[in-house]
């Protein structure tokens, strides 16, 4: 008799005690809907123009927030977002350009980079040297696109700073 | 003891809850599957599976994975159909069967699709993830995927892809000919030739003997009188009817038959839907110009400028603050000294040689130097000569000069 | 006193309870082994404090109730768990409803089905809270049958607020995703509210936050739809429960109360002190009839608990099951130039819309629009009736709580009646209402509506 009620028992609380159980699974799934799928977000992947139309030097991109450098065929972008607090940082040249050894590979520095908000200065290839900055500026991904032949810069993609994008 | 009353419900409804128990379990289940069954997923394994056989592995692992939406915010368009249209962008799958096609190049140069979205062109409905409810006509979406199906079902003469062109007209309204929309350049050679403003107001000009057909693309289907045509009631083929014989539609009509082949009926129809009123950017607009226009004048000017003795200071960007007049530079702000009396005027008031100065600059020069026009030292050199030649031409233009009576006798 | 041995569960460490020592006592219990222990579950247990800590046996019944306020209060709970992440997706701005409605029912995961989970429980609520009225009406339940600060007739009030919220709340829902129906629906909505003499337009205007059904108008139906009449229902329900309680249950449960036996206890024995020593006998005898015997109630916890529990997981997992295989639809985008042919309210409305067309009168030279007459007039006459015949309604106290009772069969006949007339009209206007509002069998073909292309 007894045996019987515990098996009652066992079957009873596995029916409700699992259909609870999913529908907690259930309501905390929904949870799922709360997490975007889709970006409505300007994209990350981004057509800067082509190579030719950036000259022999820097040349700044204010949508991107991105300092592109140009050395002959060689190119390579820093960022302009302060590391700081992320107001947009001012390039000023060099009066003298130099040639710094960085990750390993020389870099030719023209300019350095200051910050108008709170005074963060950073030398040519993004390192911090002084004022609030925490970190360096960061360096993004340069490509070519296959279609057109523009550059593509890749804002998600942040590169060491041996990284330099030869064009034919 | 304690008491404990007895009850007849615990055997009657704890089967009950058992029960609701399973269902609960059932509907978790369902909706878990909800989820899954989406066409997308199927489409999205099997392109990954060609990529694989065709390009291996490492390019498989790259195609994007989940739902894919290209956001145009300037047209307030998101448009999925990338998710199952992986291989828009992919080079090597221009002959594969859709949705595995790549998309053919040429017009996505000037149509680029980050710019443009897939549904401003193809119609359809980009907001859907669904084969049915993408490809629409669907269930409350009326805008139908204008592709080869519908030109099709409408037998359309020749290209059956040309439905298409509708979507393109909404830009190209105002061209008189656009490339690669040989139907609706049809259509606007007839309209010219034919003389439809004599009746008609289009684009905003014409005659008002006929309804104005500026925005006759907007006008809804229900309001078309169907009475007298047979087979398909759409405004489309009202259209296409119409052009053809205009008193089989409206006997009361003026509207002469023209005559017009099948063909031409079908280009007018998508010209005449084409007509509707879609606040286009003007980003979009082909034609729009992109600035103000130089005069005349100041093209020729400009062209002197580039050529003439002081073409130098025109290609360092200086002119754009000084004017060098002496050798006929002219600045458009003026905000700075003219140089042609530089070689004096930076000795007077710094204290300095030009050549000292360049090298050092003070107040503004200094921030214009470092930031916006960037100098070598080979090209400072340049600057000092031109600036001395400039002197030079200055002081033989004095010289040469006549006096001006007004200004007074200042005998030389 | 019934005896019956306890299914060990709780308490037992093995020692009998006379041995000395501590014994744990477990506090309250889902399944209670003693009466005790129920009660202290229902006072111990703030999601069960509301419930009475024994209940009527017939008040359970499932023939007397359905349950039909538990369902609909399981709809409404339903509502507001598929209504919160809802409000997290939904963006109430006349550019960009639309799109963020067919955000959810494409790309947010799960969207759909949450957004069909509130679709079909708010079209569920209205017809669980119309028969519960319905229900209510024919039992004689808004009657007080045992006085004493019984206030029966107005919970009864209480309820038609609650079903006219209902239906405001889902009129101001069906706006929000702003496409075809949404638009004209309110349109006409509107309309009819500006079709009541003098201060109609001035309504209408308050109610559209304008002259044109623009921007303001989905703000001011937004926030009414998730603030204020939520906020409003959640009292009114609170209060509903409360007076229930306070009533002494279900009308069925007087009826208990009127039909009593009086039971004459039995003597207890007692020691009485007198003023030479204790003395054992009886003691004066009191005769008392009590309601609370077994045979009456059950403990809440767990019968009226289980009951409830079923009733509410057997709604959710309907409605989930549901959610997965009815679509909700979304007409075309808000196009304040073209009207849909037909143009047709959701089916609560439909009667609505029926008698709308139908009363237009022209009396001599005056014409009484039908917006007013079928509008304001007649809708307004019927709920006047519903919230005052409690007062009106003379049949005696033994009518109460019971179906189909003999001394008011008459109302409840003219009651039926009505809502037969209700449900034909949402019929015809559901199913033989064509294009143009025309009418046609349902073997008759609608005309074809021509598209585009």
């Amino acid at each position: 008799m007894k045996e019987k009620g515990d098996r009652r028992d066992f079957l009873w609380k596995l029916g409700i005690g699992s259909g609870v159980a999913a529908l907690g699974a259930q309501t905390i799934a929904s949870m799922r809907s709360l997490v975007p799928n889709v970006s409505y977000d300007a994209p990350t992947t981004v057509k800067v123009g082509m190579p030719n139309d950036f000259p022999d030097g820097l040349k700044f991109l204010p949508d991107e927030r991105l300092f592109v450098f140009r050395q002959g065929n060689t190119f390579h972008a820093v960022s302009a977002v302060c590391t700081h607090l992320g107001c947009t940082v001012r390039a000023e040249a060099l009066p003298q350009p130099e040639t710094k050894v960085v990750a390993g590979q020389s870099l030719r520095l023209t300019h350095r980079f200051l910050c108008p908000c709170h005074g963060s200065k950073y030398a040519g290839d993004g390192t911090n040297v002084s004022g609030p900055a925490p970190k360096p500026l960061t360096w993004y991904h340069l490509s070519v696109a296959l279609d057109d032949g523009q550059l593509v810069v890749d804002l998600a993609r942040p590169v060491e700073r041996d990284f330099r994008l030869t064009v034919a | 003891m304690e008491k404990r009353s007895t009850s007849p419900f615990p055997g009657k409804d704890r089967p009950l809850l058992a029960v609701v128990g399973v269902a609960l379990v059932v509907s978790t289940a369902l909706f878990a599957w909800s989820d899954r069954k989406h066409d997308w997923r199927w489409y999205q394994y099997d392109f990954r599976r060609q990529v694989t056989e065709k390009l291996g592995a490492d390019r498989a692992k790259a195609v994007p994975r989940g739902v894919q939406q290209i956001w145009v915010p300037e047209l307030r368009r998101a448009d999925r159909c990338i998710t199952c249209h992986q291989a828009i962008l992919f080079k090597g799958f221009e002959s594969a069967e859709n949705p595995y096609r790549t998309h053919p190049a040429a017009i996505l140069k000037n149509h680029p699709i980050e710019k443009y979205g897939c549904s401003s062109c193809h119609g359809g409905q980009g907001w859907a993830i669904d084969v049915a409810a993408a490809h629409a006509p669907a269930e409350h979406w009326e805008e139908p995927l204008l592709g080869s199906e519908l030109g099709a079902a409408y037998s359309l003469v020749d290209d059956k892809k040309a439905l298409l062109q509708m979507n393109c007209n909404v830009c190209h309204r105002f061209d008189r000919e656009t490339p690669g929309a040989g139907a609706i350049n049809l259509a606007k050679g007839l309209v010219k030739e034919k003389g439809c403003r004599a009746c008609h107001v289009i684009n905003g000009r014409g005659g008002t003997i006929g309804p104005d057909l500026t925005y006759v693309g907007d006008k809804a289907p229900e309001q078309y009188e169907y009475g007298r045509l047979s087979g398909q009631k759409s405004a489309f083929a009202w259209h296409v009817a119409h052009f053809k014989d205009p008193r089989a539609l409206v006997p009361e009509t003026v509207m002469p038959n023209f005559h017009f082949s099948t063909k031409e009926a079908q280009s007018l129809a998508m010209l005449a839907l084409s007509w509707r009123r879609a606040p286009v950017p003007a980003d979009y607009r082909p034609g729009v110009p992109r600035t103000d226009p130089l005069t005349q004048q100041e093209i020729a000017d400009e062209a002197a400028m580039k050529n003439g003795p002081g073409a130098w200071f025109v290609k360092t960007g200086c002119f754009v603050c000084h004017s060098v007049s002496a050798l006929g530079v002219r600045s458009p702000a003026q905000i700075g000294p003219d140089l042609s009396t530089a070689v004096e005027d930076v000795q007077a008031r710094f204290g300095r040689t030009v050549d000292d100065f360049l090298a050092a600059p003070t107040g503004t020069m200094a921030v214009v130097l470092s930031r916006q026009i960037v100098l070598t030292p080979a090209e400072k050199a340049v600057a000092v000569s031109k600036l001395r030649e400039a002197f030079a031409e200055h002081q033989k233009q004095k010289g040469a000069e006549p006096l001006d009576p007004a200004a007074g006798e200042k005998k030389p | 006193m019934s005896t019956d041995v306890p299914e060990t569960k709780a308490a037992s460490s093995g020692a009998s309870p006379e041995a000395p020592g501590f014994h744990f006592r477990r506090l309250w219990s889902w399944r209670p082994v003693s009466d005790r222990q129920a009660g202290d579950a229902v006072v111990s247990n703030f999601l069960l404090h509301w419930f009475p800590a024994k209940a009527n046996r017939v008040s359970l019944s499932w023939s007397y109730s359905f349950w039909l306020g538990t369902v609909s209060a399981a709809l409404l709970l339903l509502l507001v768990v598929s209504g919160l992440p809802l409000l997290f997706l939904y963006i109430p701005s006349v550019e960009r409803a639309y799109a963020s409605v067919k955000d959810i029912e494409y790309v947010v995961t799960f969207g759909s089905w949450i957004r069909a989970v509130h679709r079909i429980s708010a079209h569920l609520m209205v017809v669980a809270v119309a028969l519960h009225l319905v229900r209510v009406f024919l039992t004689g339940a808004y009657k007080n049958a045992l006085g004493g600060g019984q206030k029966r007739p107005w919970n009864w009030v209480l309820g038609v607020a609650m079903l006219v919220s209902t239906l405001f709340l889902s009129f101001t829902g069906y706006l929000l995703p702003w496409d075809q129906l949404a638009f004209w629906a309110v349109t006409v909505g509107t309309n009819i509210a500006s079709s009541v003499p003098a201060i109609g337009p001035a309504i209408r205007e308050l109610l559209i936050g304008g002259r044109a059904i623009e921007q303001p108008t989905l703000i001011r139906f937004y926030v009414l739809h998730v603030l204020f009449l939520p906020g409003l229902l959640g009292v009114l329900f609170a209060y509903h429960m409360w007076r229930v309680r306070k009533d002494g249950g279900l009308a069925s449960a007087d009826r208990s109360a009127l039909t009593a036996r009086r039971v004459e206890q039995p003597p207890s024995k007692t020691k009485t002190y007198t003023l030479l020593g204790v003395a054992r006998g009886t003691a004066p005898r009191i005769r008392a009839a009590t309601l609370e015997s077994g045979e009456e109630t059950v403990n809440s916890v767990s019968d009226l608990t289980r009951r409830a529990a079923i009733v509410v997981l057997g709604t959710i997992a309907l409605v989930g099951i549901l959610a997965v295989f009815v679509r909700s639809p979304l007409e075309e985008p808000a196009n304040p130039l073209i009207t849909p042919n037909p143009a047709k309210a959701p089916w609560y409305f439909l009667w609505l819309q029926e008698i709308v067309t139908d009363t237009t009168i022209h009396l001599g030279g005056i014409t009484i629009n039908g917006a007013f007459i079928g509008g304001v007039v007649l809708p307004g006459l019927l709920i006047t009736l519903l919230i005052a015949w409690p007062w009106l309604d003379r049949s005696p106290a033994g009518a109460t709580g019971l179906w189909f009772a003999r001394t008011r069969l008459r109302q409840n006949l003219v009651f039926l009646a009505i809502v037969v007339v209700i449900l034909a009209l949402t019929v015809v206007g559901t199913f033989l209402r064509g294009p143009y509002w025309h009418f046609y069998w349902p073997w008759q073909p609608w005309p074809e509506l021509p598209s585009k292309i």
